[in-house]
């Protein structure tokens, strides 16, 4: 499978705005890096065609220069699990997108709403990106969710950055009667029959062409496609980690909110988990270590953490820097819980942003002081290199209510 | 055979009867309704005193108090204010740390939708008639739901559970102090009055409408409540009349004992409090008319997406709104959100603005819920301090309650229901330290002696 990187046809559409080719320099900012540089005091950012030219020059011309006054510039948060795009009123069924049947295969990105409110509400929590996941519909269970899929949040049309991205699987405790074990082979005989196939293939000359279905578990198996599991407990986690050696998978972890009890196990085998980080409560027989402390735990172990918001995570997703704040308040490290909503999901998906350095995507955000308190608000946010705004039509509904008129409210637009 | 005409001799003795009431006779019994039939067995613990000095306190109502001190004695707060020369058995340097009212949330399910969230532990949602004000949710909750203990970590001294919203009258509600028990009566509120469930708009209409029943519109929902209050009214007239006739020395029979209309007659009486999950303005507006149709007062709306455009009649009728911060667009009646939803309706003359949680995680965390309000509306133009925001998770909840005069505030004679926060609890990074119910230490962050852990954890990790 051919992973479309599609920033470069994003950033001709975007051109047609203009300002596109002009040189905005952040100066004077303090500045997140996530790569080795640390942070860096007082520092230059360069942003010209989308990317991020330039890191401290020495001398720079700019047609916008942005003084940060020492405020914080981080990259854009990168979301993950939810439906942004796919959902504009969870219980509005024409309005969702996100739920198929069709397994496997569904790749939802081209249902993919950049005009969706749900966008520039998430911008006010310092989103720039987001992974969009298809799900089973309501009351369905099964192992295959189908592939999930990367849009950057500027709200414009062909802002889908990277199809079939990751392949979505349940593997966790099943909702009807089935069983976990059941779920596991079901996927793993997906994977040792194309695997024989492929060893077939070696052996004579093919007489036909993959299937589509085929060519994607053939990128499974050869680990271009990550493939994110649903699952919590300990010893199916350790189940999971057998499959990955067998079949070579690039595997990353949901929920997996009792972890924290094969921590080592995870970090041994390089396995991400993306968890939520309060989720704190025995929801199940799977979850009894389900604990605050859990993210700042396995940091320490030296696992890579993704924090996400469960739940309505599509409506919610600008929250997740409050919950940053919340696992850091219970172990985490402020750098390791930034690295969490940045670096460490571009590096698990294999997809841009999530870092300020030299030619990187321009997804970066100014913040009025620490990134994750409630006292802090979005400065300034830049997507793709483009200035975007904040507002929401929720601001709309309330200046409406808020500012006098003598005319009926439906008057103040 | 004769055919007889029954009703003909019923109707002639009837009349006979009616005509001398039995004035001649000794009354029967007089039938009485009790009416806390599952009392509180909660008993304060508490007869120790301590004293917590030095920290910021918000007292609740709309006061901070810096460098002051907070003396406890037997359950209840003493005294509040700077260098207060008192001896206590406990005194708690409380420096850099802030003490506020314990928590109050007025809208959870825990215990009746606790976790593990299991298929048989699904006991908040009597969904199999848009009426059952006949259910009560007490009986439904499980004292040993692990989030309980959670919440008390977060701060909450005492909240409400609910019935779920799926009916046009879910069930009563019950107020609960936080403490650590093996029975539902064992954590009661001793003094707290009933809530009725009521629900608005989507839930039940779906739910119903979907099965062919009534209600299947709004105006189908307006149409089962005030049935259902007609049906209420005449049954307190019933009681009434049976009372009144009694107490002339007369001998009537008491009238069939229905123990819905019991609670939709305790509303109508002024006993139980209504809490009406609500999302739309025009909705309330409605329920507000409604509740003067049938003379009763509207209570509290719960969820109430849109209150915002409605703040001024809010204030104007005294109900209180109990809203999230910042949810929405589950659906359509969600859709309309404003993060100032909680600012615009507590700036209007009157008001009584809670946030509620709904929610076994943010329960934890109604002091980060107050603070997102709060940052977020001085963003636009508000003005509001962190002394006032409280009185949105401590006061204003209690007054909603009708408990405003037992707790919710740091003020002498109050029941001593405290916390003590490691740094200010709007800030992101704050935790409850130690938390106090009618005076007993109930929690403490350093200290496992005073970490319940509910049954159902023991021996899982």
């Amino acid at each position: 499978m051919n992973k479309f990187k599609l920033s470069i046809l994003t950033g001709a559409l975007l051109s047609s705005s203009a300002v596109f080719a002009q040189v905005t320099a952040i100066t004077n900012a303090t500045v997140h890096t996530q790569t080795q540089q640390g942070v860096l005091e007082n520092a230059t950012v360069l942003i010209e065609n989308g990317k991020i030219t330039a890191l401290n020059p020495k001398s720079f011309n700019a047609d916008v220069t942005v003084d940060a006054q020492g405020k914080v510039l981080t990259p854009g948060l990168i979301g993950t699990m939810n439906h942004l795009g796919l959902v504009e009123v969870g219980a509005v069924s024409r309005s969702v997108d996100a739920y198929d049947k069709s397994g496997l295969e569904f790749d939802p990105s081209t249902a993919f709403n950049p005009r969706s409110s749900l966008i520039p509400y998430a911008r006010k929590g310092g989103v720039t990106q987001n992974l969009s996941i298809p799900s089973l519909p309501w009351g369905e269970s099964g192992v295959f969710m189908g592939l999930g899929f990367v849009a950057d949040l500027s709200g414009e049309f062909g802002s889908v950055t990277d199809r079939k991205t990751a392949l979505i699987v349940d593997l966790g405790a099943a909702s009807g009667d089935g069983s976990r074990a059941a779920a596991v082979q079901a996927f793993a005989k997906k994977l040792s029959e194309q695997k024989k196939k492929l060893t077939a293939k070696k052996d004579k000359k093919a007489d036909k062409d993959p299937s589509s279905e085929e060519k994607l578990l053939i990128d499974v198996l050869n680990g271009k496609l990550p493939v994110v599991a649903s699952a919590s407990r300990a010893s199916q986690l350790l189940e999971l980690i057998k499959l990955k050696e067998e079949f070579g998978l690039n595997l990353v972890i949901y929920g997996a909110d009792d972890a924290v009890l094969v921590k080592e196990e995870l970090a041994k085998a390089k396995v991400p988990v993306i968890v939520s980080a309060v989720s704190n409560l025995p929801t199940g027989f799977d979850a009894l270590h389900a604990h605050l402390g859990n993210a700042g735990t396995l940091e320490k172990a030296g696992v890579k953490v993704i924090l996400n918001v469960a739940g309505d995570g599509s409506h919610n997703v600008y929250q997740m820097r409050f919950n940053a704040g919340i696992a850091v308040a219970n172990g985490m490290s402020h750098d390791g819980a930034l690295k969490a909503m940045t670096v460490n999901v571009a590096d698990t998906f294999g997809i841009e942003g999530g870092k300020i350095a030299k030619g990187e995507r321009a997804d970066v955000v100014l913040w009025t002081a620490d990134p994750f308190e409630f006292n802090t608000r979005v400065d300034t946010i830049w997507i793709n290199g483009e200035q975007v705004t904040t507002e929401s039509r929720h601001d709309k509904l309330t200046d409406r209510y808020t500012k006098d008129s003598s005319m009926p409210r439906g008057y103040t637009k | 055979m004769n055919m007889f005409k029954p009703s003909v001799i019923v109707l002639a003795l009837s009349t006979a009867l009616l005509g001398c009431q039995q004035d001649t006779g000794p009354q029967k019994d007089k039938v009485t309704i009790e009416k806390n039939p599952y009392p509180s067995t909660y008993q304060p613990h508490s007869t120790t005193s301590t004293l917590i000095t030095n920290a910021t306190v918000l007292t609740g109502t709309g006061e901070r108090i810096n460098d002051a001190d907070v003396y406890i004695v037997d359950g209840k707060i003493s005294q509040v204010g700077k260098d207060l020369s008192v001896n206590a058995d406990t005194t708690i340097d409380a420096a850099g740390k802030w003490v506020t009212p314990g928590i109050i949330d007025n809208h959870s399910h825990l215990g009746a939708y606790p976790n593990p969230g299991v298929e048989s532990h699904q006991d908040g949602n009597e969904m199999i008639h848009p009426n059952t004000a006949q259910v009560w949710v007490e009986h439904s909750v499980w004292p040993q739901d692990p989030g309980f203990n959670r919440a008390r970590e977060g701060g909450i001294t005492s909240l409400q559970i609910l019935p779920g919203s799926a009916n046009l009258f879910g069930g009563r509600a019950v107020t609960l102090k936080n403490v650590p028990s093996e029975t539902m009566q064992g954590m009661k509120f001793p003094e707290a009055p009933y809530g009725l469930k009521m629900a608005c708009g989507e839930n039940p209409k779906r739910v119903y409408g979907g099965q062919g029943v009534a209600p299947k519109t709004r105006m189908g929902n307006m149409a089962g409540y005030r049935e259902a209050w007609i049906e209420a009214t005449e049954y307190k007239r019933a009681w009434e009349q049976y009372d009144a006739e009694y107490a002339a020395g007369l001998n009537p029979d008491a009238p069939h004992r229905d123990i819905k209309l019991d609670t939709l007659r305790g509303v109508l009486d002024g006993e139980i409090l209504i809490h009406n999950h609500c999302y739309k303005a025009e909705e309330m507006a409605m329920m507000i008319d409604l509740s003067k149709e049938f003379s009763y007062h509207a209570g509290t709306f719960h969820h109430g997406i849109e209150a915002y455009k409605i703040a001024d009649l809010l204030g104007e009728n005294g109900n209180c709104a109990a809203l999230w911060p910042d949810w929405w667009g589950f659906k359509m009646e969600a859709y309309d959100m404003s993060l100032e939803n909680v600012a615009i309706v507590d700036a209007a003359k009157n008001s009584c603005a809670v946030i509620h949680s709904d929610s076994d995680t943010t329960i934890q965390r109604l002091n980060h819920e107050a603070a997102k309000v709060m940052y977020s509306a001085n963003e636009v133009g508000f003005d509001i301090k962190e002394e006032h925001a409280i009185k949105w998770i401590t006061y204003n909840a209690a007054k909603s309650l009708g408990i405003e005069d037992l707790t919710g505030s740091i003020a002498t004679g109050k029941q001593a229901d405290v916390v003590i926060w490691d740094q200010s609890p709007f800030s992101v990074y704050s935790k409850a330290e130690k938390v106090f119910i009618d005076g007993a230490k109930v929690y403490d962050r350093h200290d496992s002696k005073y970490q319940a852990v509910s049954d159902f954890m023991l021996g899982q990790r």
